[in-house]
């Protein structure tokens, strides 16, 4: 089943006032320790930010409906080391999930770009787990003109 | 309506070890669910939920697409030439629709 605003919420309010504070108010921008409560919520466990997880996105974009993302992971992709997953996520979205990439080694790179839907501004989120199940993180503020979700 | 109709951008050809580029994009609405129609009713969801490539028979890359990927879904991605092959793309819609391309890549 989807995981909804609504969802996250309702858990943030049981889990973490803070969190159900963040996602309550708009324009809602996610502090630190927010975005590292709201993955560990999505997740399951906890991830670390990181720069080795490129998300890169306008700040502006004059619609909602198609804004550009592009994603790049520093790793060597090899059988030791390589980045198996990579979830986006959009907290002020009516759903929450956007896409999951999934990646092999050796022949996979991890860099890749889409376009999304914004509902409004907002931090979007990307989460990358690693083949030894480290999560690493990064987060990127999106101001959109128009509600892409509509 | 139209049928989804997808498209690759693809080298035909690559060195050994070389990074390339591949671009993905296919016609399509991706309807939400979240929209109503004149009526007031809501407009079932139907979007392409996957796409996967395989590459001489492994399945190299995969997208999980939700609802808030765009409509004409532009999926981009990078992938080590490691010997000639056929690379196979795969989008899956909701409902069970499957659309599909073959490209077939030498390395020299």
């Amino acid at each position: 089943m989807a995981i909804t605003r609504r969802d996250l919420l309702l858990a943030g309010s049981v889990g973490s006032a803070m969190l159900a504070g963040a996602l309550a108010s708009s324009p809602s921008a996610l502090a630190r320790g927010e975005t590292i409560e709201l993955v560990k919520q999505l997740m399951g466990r906890p991830a670390t930010e990181s720069n080795r997880v490129h998300l890169l996105m306008p700040a502006e974009f004059p619609t909602g409906y198609t804004v550009p993302m592009d994603l790049v992971v520093d790793s060597p992709m090899t059988e030791a080391d390589h980045v198996k997953h990579l979830h986006v996520f959009a907290p002020n979205n009516p759903l929450v999930e956007v896409v999951s990439f999934h990646f092999v080694p050796r022949r996979g790179v991890a860099r890749v770009s889409t376009r999304i839907r914004l509902a409004e501004p907002q931090h979007v989120v990307a989460v990358a787990e690693m083949n030894d199940g480290n999560l690493l993180m990064a987060k990127t503020w999106v101001d959109v003109a128009t509600n892409g979700c509509a | 309506m139209t049928t989804p109709t997808p498209r690759v951008i693809i080298p035909g050809s690559a060195t050994k070890g070389e990074v390339f580029q591949v671009k993905t994009i296919i016609s399509h609405l991706m309807e939400t669910g979240l929209r109503l129609d004149e009526r007031g009713e809501v407009i079932p969801r139907k979007i392409i939920n996957r796409f996967a490539c395989r590459y001489g028979g492994v399945e190299v890359f995969s997208v999980d697409l939700h609802e808030a990927v765009s409509a004409n879904p532009f999926i981009e991605f990078h992938l080590v030439a490691t010997e000639s092959g056929r690379l196979e793309f795969v989008w899956e819609e909701d409902g069970g629709g499957i659309y599909s391309l073959a490209h077939d890549l030498v390395v020299n």
